[in-house]
Formats: structure tokens, sequence, C-alpha cells
């Protein structure tokens, strides 16, 4: 099983200087860090940290050269127990691109840790050494020890630590030649190693999806419920006639339209076709599902990059969990068409596709009042209810939906997407806004994105799931 | 009733309820979702109104914090003393829908269009949703 850190770039940033300050001298801190579990992986992710200060928290030691005082760690491992966080020790080493604990540290971690991951209950616990460019990790539980594989930096570029260069396969299949060109065998190397997640396989989700195996992407989890209908045919790419049971949906018979309905293709299904003829080594997961329940949700934990491409705010609310509480880029693409009732004259067509990332600015959905507390109400009530409490608004009818729009978001998003896991932004020029692109004007425009301290996604209040992993809750269904 | 099925969330808004209202008998109906359907006895309207007191009933839903609580039901003989329609907001002859059975209702539909999830609970909304009737 891998063991992995996730880490945003503002703590990151502040964490770097204080190790790092140009003196050349060992200096310490804490992360104090949630944890996701799955079958493949351990992946810590950090919510706070504590800077020791030189001379108070972080002193001359007893066995080795500095060390961090009983008071300050049993303050601290103790607030990590009734926040139901990991403890994990932080100092720094001299060099640059290795790095490794000495053999006083590893005695150290003998000496004191097993008593620290009584405290945690069990842990899991442990301690991280930073270089300039590397970090090594040692994970304590009652079971035994772990080594920490890599971390991850999660900025609008994704930076990798390891304890030493990896070893990068030389080899890069003809099929991405021209594409490697521009980023190397070694971003060929990281996109097949990358894993995402996409909800929602209709008209957006769908070229996604295509896009992403056509780079390269190793590993694709898509989530999608519904089935394919003619309808959809003009914008879902690599579905045919065939998927949508064209030939029984249109019988005179209504037993057999329904069992057109029935023998209808699902989403996930015509896109694990797609990803497949595109590339055979994908490992494609569909999830016939809807990510408002809690097992299907579950599925997401652990991707690396997640899209939203489905447009009920239900979903919207579980992937902007998702997002903070696991530390997952994330974009949201949709795009709308705007209609005179009265008239029935074009108003405004633009596609959107919203960076939605894990750190304080990075675009979260509901601090920017994208996801309205009322809809979610109205999105929960049956058709009944729904119909018996509407008063003011018009009936449901289909929106307008055009693949040329969809494909707007969609390759910017999924182009977002590239250059944030390959770190291609030119980070002095880029910024994480929200891009929206006017069709009728030809024109894109960024939008800023809001924080509120207080937000129960992003912020950084103790009822914030921030970071917290497998030990918060996500908004979905029992 | 159980309420084994009900979210941690649900269950601590309706612990609010409690406290901010005391007095105050709720009828709790777990919905499917890890959400619950509430009808708290009973209330001062005021005296422009007759009845003058009335339960109160809503639904909270499982993506509370984040989701709205409304609209929020009243007696279904709801009516003002001096004759006059009850008003923008108010919608007569409805009903309160809910596992145990339907039941006439006058409807009360106050939206919060800029809600905070971080502040704004479901005891602070049936107390601004009671001010407004009040008002009236």
């Amino acid at each position: 099983m891998k063991t992995t850190f996730q880490i945003d770039v503002v703590l990151f940033d502040r964490l770097d200087r204080h190790l790092f300050p140009g003196d050349g001298d060992e200096h310490g801190a804490l992360i104090l860090a949630g944890v996701v579990e799955t079958a493949h992986e351990r992946r810590f992710l950090a919510r706070e940290i504590v800077l020791a200060r030189d001379g108070l928290d972080f002193v001359s030691g007893k066995f080795g050269y500095r060390a961090l005082p009983a008071d300050f760690v049993a303050r601290w491992s103790n607030y990590c127990v009734r926040e139901n966080l990991c403890y994990f020790n932080v100092h720094c080493h001299g060099g640059r691109d290795s790095v490794g604990f000495s053999d006083v540290d590893l005695q150290s971690h003998q000496r004191g840790y097993p008593a620290l991951v009584d405290i945690a209950n069990g842990g899991p616990i442990g301690a991280l050494v930073f270089a300039d460019n590397a970090v090594a990790g040692e994970i304590w539980t009652r079971e035994g020890t772990d080594e920490l594989d890599s971390l991850a930096v999660i900025g609008l570029n994704r930076r990798r630590l390891y304890s030493e260069p990896p070893s990068i396969p030389g080899f890069c299949d003809e099929m991405y030649h021209r594409q490697s060109l521009m980023f190397g065998e070694i971003g060929q190397h990281y996109l097949a190693n990358t894993k995402v997640g996409i909800i929602g396989l209709g008209g957006v989700g769908s070229l996604v999806n295509e896009y992403l195996v056509r780079l390269g992407v190793g590993e694709i989890v898509g989530v999608d419920f519904d089935r394919m209908e003619r309808s959809n045919r003009s914008r879902v790419v690599g579905s045919g006639a065939a998927d949508c049971c064209d030939w029984l949906r249109k019988s005179r018979y209504k037993w057999l339209r329904q069992v057109g309905e029935r023998c209808a293709a699902r989403k996930v299904s015509v896109a694990e076709r797609v990803a497949r003829a595109a590339n055979p080594r994908v490992r494609f997961r569909g999830i016939v599902g809807d990510v408002t329940y809690l097992s299907d949700a579950q599925e997401l934990r652990d991707v690396d990059f997640l899209f939203l491409c489905a447009d009920s705010m239900q979903s919207r609310l579980v992937f902007n969990a998702l997002v903070h509480q696991y530390l997952i880029p994330g974009a949201q693409i949709g795009s709308r068409v705007q209609v005179d009732k009265r008239s029935g004259a074009l108003t405004n067509v633009f596609s959107v596709a919203r960076l939605v990332l894990p750190f304080r600015g990075g675009g979260c959905l509901l601090c920017n009042e994208l996801i309205p507390a009322a809809k979610l109400q109205d999105e929960a009530l049956s058709p009944e209810e729904r119909s018996r409490q509407r008063y003011v608004d018009d009936e449901e009818v289909a929106s307008p939906s055009v693949i040329t729009l969809n494909a707007l978001g969609a390759a910017q998003a999924t182009n977002d997407f590239l250059f944030h896991v390959l770190g291609l932004f030119d980070l002095s020029r880029a910024k994480s806004s929200y891009l929206m692109h006017y069709s009728r004007e030809r024109i894109w425009r960024a939008a800023e994105c809001r924080a509120e301290d207080s937000c129960l996604h992003c912020g950084t209040t103790a009822a914030s799931v921030f970071a917290r992993g497998d030990r918060a809750s996500l908004p979905c269904k029992n | 009733m159980t309420s084994h099925s009900i979210k941690a969330d649900v269950s601590r808004a309706i612990d609010e309820i409690r406290s901010a209202f005391p007095g105050v008998m709720l009828d709790i109906e777990p919905d499917t979702e890890g959400g619950a359907f509430v009808k708290a006895h009973e209330f001062d309207l005021g005296s422009q109104f007759e009845p003058a007191r009335s339960w109160s009933a809503f639904r909270i839903t499982f993506q509370y914090p984040f989701a709205d609580i409304y609209p929020h039901f009243f007696v279904s003989t709801l009516r003002r003393k001096d004759g006059k329609p009850l008003g923008e907001g108010f919608h007569p002859n409805n009903q309160w829908q809910h596992p145990g059975g339907n039941e006439p209702a006058t409807m009360v539909s106050r939206r919060s269009n800029r809600r905070d999830a971080a502040t704004e609970t479901a005891a602070l909304k049936l107390a601004k949703v009671l001010d407004w009737i009040r008002s009236r």
C-alpha cells in the first residue's frame, strides 16, 4: 500500500519559509493532518501547521542537535486527539534533492513514538524530514512503521517531493510522441500515474473522458446513473443509435418502448468503450451511481483530480466537499444558454471552466455563492412535494445544450488539469480564477474568487471539514 | 420515533431547536436520506390571526446545514381576524406532506437567498419565520 502526503501551497510556503530561512540551521514544526485510507493508499492531508519557535519550542536536544520539548509535544498531541487529527513532527536537513532521517532521528522515534501512538489511540502519527527539494517520512501505528512514498504540494501547479529523485522509464509510447515533445517522457509518466474522477458522463463528461484518455491518463473513475437517450446523441461522444435502442423506443407499443428504455446503454458503458478504444491500457472504472450517495462519493476520495460535469446543486456540494475535505484539485464545467421567455431570442450564451483548488481563494464554490441553499432544498424534494410547493417558478423544462459550448468548457478545464498535473503554469502570470467564454462576444473573461474564513469547506474554523479526510462526513445521503 | 438514520448535522439541528424553544414538543420522522420531517407544537403567531396559535412543520434535508429550510407549514385554518387575505408569502390550501401522511396546511415560503451555512441554524430560521408572521 502506498503512503503519501498532500499539503496545499499556502501552508507549504509558510512551512518552507520557516524551515529554510537561509541560515543553514535546523528548524522544527508540526503538521496536523487528516487522513484517507483506501485499499491501495493511505494519504495524509495537511490541515494545520505549528511552527516551533527556535530556542522555545525547538531547543538543544539531550540525544541529538535539536528537539521539541516534552510539554510542547504533549500539548499538541493532546490537541490532535481532541480534533481527531494525525500528529507529525517535522524538521529539516541540508541538501537539495535527497534526504533521510539520521540514526539519531530514528533512535528518537524508537524512544518516543510508541507512547505517542498510544496517546493517539493507535495513530497513525509520524515524522517528516525536509531538504530543499525532498522529503522523507516515517509513519507509526500499533501495527508497525511505514515509509512515506511521496508528498504532493497542491497549488495552481502540482509539485512532487520524494526522498530521492524517482527513476523514470525512458520509453514513451509512440502514440504520445508529439505531445511528449512538449512535456517530455517524465510528463507522460506522470500522466500515466494519475487517477482522475469524472462526475457525470453526459455531454461535458464524455468529452473530458476522451481528452483524458488521449492524453494518456492512467486511471479514470467515472460516475453516472443515467442511460442514453436519443436526445443525448448530439453531445455524448462515441455514442451510436444502438446505445439508445432507438428502434425499440420508436415502437407504437408502450411495452416495447419501456423495454427500449431499460435496454439503453449506460453512459458509463459508452465512456468505457471510448476510453478503451483510445487507449487499451487505461484502467477505467465506471460506477453506475450518484455522488449524492455516500458509497459512490467515497469511490472518489483518492483521485488526484476531479471533474464535475453534472449540473445538479447536490452534486456540486458533494464535489466541493471532496475537493476541500480530501485536498483534491478539481474543475467544474458547464454551459448556459439564456433565452428571452417572450421573444425566444438569445440573450446570453456562455461556457464556464471553474478551477476549484483546495486552499484559501482557490475557488471554493460555497464562498462564491455558486451552491444556492434554496436549490439544494428544492432538489431534495420528491416530485409530489415539488409540484405541491411550486408557486412561482416555471415548470421544469429541458435546458438548451450544444456540443460546441460544452467543448469550450471541457477543453479549457482539461487543459488546466494538464498544466496543473505537469506543473506547466507560469505562476508569475497565471491565476486560479474562474474562466467564462461568452460565445456571442467571442471573448474569455476571468472572475476573481472570494474566500470566507467561516466557510465550512475551505475555512479555518474548527467546524470546517478542510483536510479532515475520512475523519469528517460528506454531505451525502445515508 | 427512531432517529438512527438521521445524520449527525440534522440531529444537532433538532437539538438546537429544542434548546431554542423550551417547552415546545417536537414530532420527528426520519426521511430515507438522513434528513428529518419535524413538527413543532406549538407557537403564538399573534392576536391578528385566528387561531392565534399553531404548530409549525418543516423538513431538514440531508445536506443541512448547506440546504435552506423552507417552506414552513402551519395550521390549515389560519386566517386574519380582520378578514383581509393572509397576503404575500402565505399559501393557503396546501399540504404538509410527511411519511406519516399528508395533512391540510397553510404553507409559508421564506427563502434565505444569501444563507450562511456556518451561522444560520434550523432554530434561527424557524425564529425568523415566526417573527415575520407576527409582523404581518
